[in-house]
């Protein structure tokens, strides 16, 4: 092999890299098939052990802290459908963050000329999250076959207030990751997270105080769950929405700025 | 033309010091105390663009480390560093897309799936188009001989199939600076020459400058020219191998095979059934024609000390 004559390197194109990206989260994950069933399996039993403490609450009282059966059905479906991003795509793939810090496979990334939070939070998916999605989307129709079909405005709202919602909850996942840059064990306050994260499945009116503050902002797993439901049911103003935008824009910036600053403290792990 | 520079490059770790046992433990949780560890000491050198380098010295000098900084991967604590004309901790598109990073005890290839989903992913990473990748690729897995094994899963490969592999995945962007570390460790002996051979006849071929740490002395004498040796952090020594030799090692040793012991009559000595003699190098030729003229039919060698002799020896001294 000779060298030809020096050529401008080439730069690597965010589509191009994008689809390797997916290419190889998919081929990664159906590796092992045998876990897609016992995942369907286990997604199955979770819907139901979601679903029945509100069925037990809901025996006893019409409404609880003024949402009815249909409305919180709402809720437990972006609760679902939170998760199964969560598991489905960021959880994966921040979770081996740590693990390639630990190990030294982030310095394999980091020495590409990608940008390395791209990398990182696309390269692995868990595609058995997909009977999370398909629950959530046939608890949500559930829901609404009680509450009735909104309009197209309240659905535009609602699909903000998820994104928003789900930028939230991806920032505060990189920051834990970041900490990692620092602390390499960050287990606990990723199980922490995931714990507090549970809190989201029940409407935001049920908690009071600052719970509700923490839910919304702290870890505003609020924003991706009761709040899509709220804009399903025209329970959001102008001013709330702009609030989910600017925590959801906002933590992705602050995420983004967190993760820079932890590269400059990557210290890699020694060989 | 030198494509690396370095001046006066310092890394200070800052780590935290426990004290003994349980009670230092505990007592650490509330008042830790840290100590700052200088992982690279003022080092400052220049390498030319198509040279072969070998960074050597004992585990923990900061022979890695230093690699690293080069590499982007750790910001310098103080010091400058180039590398093709940019700073490395920039981490620009055009640097990283002009260098690449070998680690033997790390592994790039993903574990679950073969190695050309590895290299394809790294086609869309480095942006290669697909007909220059193609072609280097077909290149790469020529001179390797690895064909065979480019379907196969990568956790199903060996340890030699895959360092191979994990050389085409890092030099599928033909990059003009390789960064090795250790990039024989753990493999047979034939696979090290394999490997070795690989690495020599690349930087021939395509000039590119290869840096290169290793504590398998076969790999610095068969590749590296240059050496620099690290250690504690402190560059000791820069310059030619052989003339390191020369200086620390300059004796000769004459070997006479299976020799007859009255050799030990001109300082000769059995060594393993052969009769060996050191001594300087200016004596060589009087010693080697005595024993010719006395024993004209003797199978005779004469040998410099092997290198590990000599770094052992230069280690000694330095400490």
């Amino acid at each position: 092999m000779t060298r030809s004559a020096p050529d401008p390197r080439p730069e690597p194109r965010l589509r191009e890299v994008l689809l390797a990206l997916a290419r190889v989260a998919l081929m990664n994950a159906l590796q092992y098939r045998e876990g897609f069933l016992v995942e369907f399996l286990v997604g199955s039993g979770n819907v139901v052990a979601i679903l029945l403490p509100l069925a037990v609450v809901f025996g006893k009282s019409s409404t609880v802290a003024g949402w009815t059966w249909d409305q919180s059905l709402l809720v437990t479906g972006f609760f679902l459908l939170t998760s199964a991003v969560m598991g489905g795509l960021v959880e994966p793939n921040l979770g081996a963050v740590v693990e390639g810090i630990r190990q030294g496979q982030m310095d394999y990334l980091l020495v590409k000329p990608v940008d390395a939070q791209l990398a990182s939070s696309l390269m692995r998916i868990a595609p058995a999250k997909i009977w999370d999605a398909l629950s959530a989307v046939v608890v949500i129709a559930w829901g609404l076959h009680g509450t009735g079909m909104p309009g197209p405005l309240a659905l535009l709202a609602c699909g903000t207030m998820l994104v928003a919602g789900l930028m939230a909850m991806y920032s505060l996942w990189l920051l834990v990751i970041c900490l990692s840059f620092w602390f390499v064990r960050v287990d606990n306050l990723r199980y922490l997270l995931g714990a507090v994260t549970d809190a989201g499945r029940w409407p935001v009116d049920v908690y009071r105080g600052v719970a509700r503050i923490f839910l919304t902002v702290a870890v505003p797993v609020a924003l991706a769950t009761s709040w899509p439901a709220m804009a399903l049911l025209d329970r959001l103003d102008g001013a709330l929405i702009a609030q989910a935008v600017a925590v959801g824009g906002g933590s992705m910036l602050f995420s983004r700025w967190a993760w820079k600053r932890a590269l400059r403290s990557y210290s890699s792990a020694s060989s | 033309m030198p494509i690396i520079e370095v001046s006066g490059l310092t890394k200070t770790y800052r780590v935290p010091v426990k004290g003994e046992g349980l009670g230092g433990s505990i007592r650490s949780l509330w008042s830790r105390e840290y100590k700052d560890v200088e992982a690279v000491r003022d080092i400052s050198f220049q390498i030319d663009s198509g040279e072969r380098v070998g960074f050597l010295g004992p585990n923990g000098a900061g022979k890695t480390t230093t690699l690293k900084m080069l590499s982007g991967l750790l910001h310098p604590t103080s010091g400058r560093v180039t590398v093709a004309g940019f700073t490395p901790q920039d981490r620009v598109v055009a640097f990283l897309s002009s260098i690449t990073l070998v680690m033997g005890q790390k592994q790039q290839l993903l574990w679950d799936l073969p190695p050309r989903e590895s290299f394809a992913l790294n086609r869309a990473m480095y942006g290669v188009d697909p007909v220059r990748y193609a072609r280097t690729l077909d290149s790469l897995v020529t001179m390797l001989r690895i064909e065979a094994v480019l379907e196969k899963p990568v956790r199903n490969l060996s340890l030699g199939e895959r360092m191979k592999c994990e050389l085409v995945a890092a030099l599928l962007h033909e990059p003009s600076v390789l960064f090795l570390d250790e990039p024989t460790i753990g493999l047979d002996v034939e696979m090290q020459v394999q490997v070795r051979k690989f690495i020599h006849d690349y930087n021939h071929d395509t000039g590119a400058t290869v840096i290169l740490t290793s504590h398998y002395m076969q790999d610095i004498a068969a590749l590296t020219p240059r050496l620099l040796i690290i250690d504690r952090g402190s560059l000791r020594y820069d310059g030619k191998l052989t003339s390191l030799a020369e200086r620390v090692a300059p004796e000769r040793r004459i070997v006479v095979k299976g020799g007859p012991s009255e050799l030990g009559e001109l300082g000769f000595q059995r060594v393993e059934g052969d009769m060996v003699a050191s001594l300087s190098p200016e004596g060589t030729n009087q010693l080697l024609s005595r024993v010719l003229a006395r024993w004209p039919m003797v199978e005779v060698s004469v040998e410099s000390p092997p290198l590990e002799e000599v770094m052992a020896r230069y280690f000694r001294e330095a400490t």
